[in-house]
């Protein structure tokens, strides 16, 4: 009965005219960008946040939310039509939606994209509101030890998912939490790293920082190439897949929805491993895996709702542990903090009415973009033909209104560029950005867990593996870390065979 | 072959690994019993060292592979030479003058073609901008020499 009263709580501030609007203005945009190769979800939710602003807190989650899983419904348009991922989790689509599209099959492979990812994400949002309460009710339990480990496998998870080198993602971690001690010290109180700049004693924001390894490095990126898209020119009639799709495919919808979910829960987890994970998943146990790459539907609908579910489960360890798992939803960590809410197992007692309400727009939000992405299909093609220069003048003026908004300054835009060519060096060289702006964001939360859990163990750092839940999560994240290590070394022993994945 | 561009990055990480670790020490760093503002950033500092002799090593002797691929330099160069200058006039010209001449050079720069498209687009995305985000969303944009004017 609990769960009934709190989603009609939720409901009741969801449906809300206003928040419907931000759910719609989230949704377009994040099926705009998600179509648009070249503007990824975190970056478009960091350029969203001064918006967010004067916003009132649930309206503005609500919006970021959407922005990010109708980035993945967007996302599969462009990989079925132009064979180019509109965003990262939408890359294994390529394989079998543009072959579907080629096939004259453009339409099943869209409807079943968007229908997939309809199902996966009401059943992630449904999974949602029974997982988090008691996962929440669970963190409460957590002291300094606890969360320290936690907090360390939420940045080992993100490290080992990123898609680059475990040792550059581990190096990133490194100089995130140095970037994260710029400014006063959250324990003592000192100065560190300032060096005598007074701009710099609240130490360097996420919002600035986000935007240049985000935005700013994107357009750098994508400048660098020049502009080719060539819109697979096609008929979108019969949008509905078929009775004989749907019989092939039902199963990879489910799979791919549960899977997703589970993958998203994780700290660390998300959209763009669930859904190379649900077509490792989907080649292996087809009856035809020769029928994979050549446009096989299963190929499309497990991706596609496996990247939806962990979006949208995502969320999980956010609204309940208060560890940001990926980049998109440290975006929303920050838009959070900037309304002055702390996300955590505290957030369900502190604020009910938001954490249930987003919840609720998720499951309008899913139901909005059905409504968006099937009937609108010709609009959103029509968008991938306005030319790259007006989305990257629009970024680059975002980015600026948004750096400077933070503090007024011009100071924080001069910041922006610099670290916009920092990630631009960064991406160039193989350095994953995620880990760096997690561990950022990470860092004083870290720091301060650990100063409590070794003063309360009198300098020991027995503390965390004395303490069952500390000592497991641990072990997990030293056993992510260490697994490439004992590949390489299996690899040695075993010469011949080939290690799967793990150019990630 | 020696990876370049991981030897460079790691050089350049590992040098702000060892100024992490004097700036932490000149903190003064404590003991985990009792510890000091210098620890976590002495901590971080260790982490940089550590990793980034890893994959200098592996640049070095060749083990990772080349990433670095550099396309077209010139657009990108050119699009940081306006932010740059941008950041150096937008206190004085304020945000409309200075994203109107900003936002047009980068169009120019990125290939658009008719002045007249170029003029409308910087015009609308400043104006535009200004309206949505100083007038109507509260955001607080530099108004440079137009505030003498009252504006």
């Amino acid at each position: 009965m609990d769960f009934l009263a709190n989603l009609s709580q939720g409901f009741g501030v969801a449906l809300n005219p206003w928040n419907l609007v931000f759910a719609a203005i989230g949704a377009v945009i994040g099926t705009a960008i998600g179509v648009l190769p070249g503007l990824g979800p975190p970056a478009t939710v960091a350029l969203l946040l001064p918006v967010t602003y004067k916003m009132d807190p649930a309206s503005a989650i609500i919006m970021l939310a959407g922005i990010f899983y109708g980035a993945m419904y967007g996302g599969s348009t462009t990989s079925i039509l132009l064979n180019i991922p509109g965003e990262a989790a939408s890359v294994v689509t390529c394989l079998d939606g543009y072959k579907m599209a080629r096939q004259g099959r453009a339409g099943a492979a869209l409807g079943i994209s968007a229908m997939g990812s309809f199902i996966a994400g009401t059943v992630s949002v449904f999974g949602m509101s029974l997982v988090a309460p008691s996962l929440a009710s669970f963190a409460l339990k957590f002291g300094p030890a606890e969360y320290f480990s936690l907090v360390l496998l939420g940045l080992m998870m993100a490290v080992y998912l990123s898609e680059e080198s475990i040792v550059k993602g581990l190096a990133m971690g490194g100089l995130g939490l140095l970037l994260g001690t710029v400014g006063i010290d959250p324990v003592l109180g000192a100065t560190r790293f300032t060096f005598g700049i007074s701009r710099l004693l609240d130490g360097f924001d996420f919002v600035v920082v986000a935007m240049g390894l985000f935005g700013i490095s994107e357009v750098l990126i994508n400048l660098e190439a020049p502009e080719i898209r060539d819109v697979f020119k096609t008929s979108f009639k019969g949008l509905l897949p078929t009775r004989e799709d749907w019989r092939r495919c039902w199963a990879s919808v489910v799979r791919g929805s549960l899977l997703g979910f589970f993958i998203g829960v994780l700290p660390g987890g998300g959209a763009i491993i669930s859904s190379f994970i649900s077509y490792a998943v989907e080649k292996r146990v087809s009856k035809h895996p020769e029928q994979f790459g050549k446009g096989a539907i299963e190929g499309v609908a497990g991706p596609e709702s496996a990247n939806n579910a962990a979006s949208t489960s995502s969320f999980i360890p956010l609204l309940t542990l208060g560890i940001p798992g990926n980049a998109t939803i440290a975006m929303i960590f920050v838009a959070l903090m900037i309304h002055g809410i702390r996300p955590g197992p505290l957030m369900l007692q502190e604020y009910p009415k938001l954490f249930w309400g987003v919840i609720a727009s998720m499951y309008i939000g899913n139901v909005m973009l059905l409504g968006l992405n099937l009937p609108l299909i010709g609009m959103w093609v029509r968008l991938l033909t306005v030319p790259y220069h007006y989305l990257a003048v629009v970024v680059v003026v975002i980015c600026v209104i948004g750096a400077y908004s933070v503090k007024s300054a011009v100071f924080d835009v001069g910041a922006m560029v610099v670290f916009g060519v920092v990630g631009y060096l960064m991406r160039k060289g193989g350095f994953p950005p995620a880990p760096l702006i997690l561990a950022m964001i990470l860092g004083p939360m870290l720091e301060r867990s650990l100063q409590q859990s070794l003063i309360s163990s009198g300098g020991s750092l027995v503390i965390f593996i004395e303490k069952p839940i500390s000592a497991v999560l641990l072990a997990v994240a030293a056993f992510l870390i260490l697994t490439p290590v004992l590949r390489r070394l299996w690899g040695k022993q075993k010469p011949g065979v080939a290690v799967e994945g793990s150019g990630g | 072959m020696k990876n370049m561009s991981d030897v460079l990055g790691s050089l350049f990480l590992f040098l702000l690994g060892i100024g992490a670790l004097i700036g932490a020490i000149r903190l003064t760093v404590g003991s985990p019993t009792e510890p000091q503002p210098g620890f976590f950033p002495f901590v971080a500092g260790m982490i940089l060292i550590v990793f980034s002799t890893i994959i200098f090593l592996q640049g070095w002797l060749g083990r990772s592979k080349e990433k670095v691929a550099f396309g077209e330099i010139t657009r990108p160069a050119m699009l940081l030479g306006v932010m740059v200058v941008l950041v150096a006039i937008l206190d004085r010209v304020g945000y409309v003058i200075g994203t109107f001449i900003a936002s047009g050079l980068i169009l120019w720069i990125l290939g658009a073609k008719s002045w007249r498209v170029l003029i409308l687009t910087s015009l609308c995305l400043s104006m535009g901008t200004y309206i949505l985000f100083d007038k109507l969303l509260g955001v607080d944009l530099p108004v440079g020499f137009l505030a003498r004017f009252g504006l």
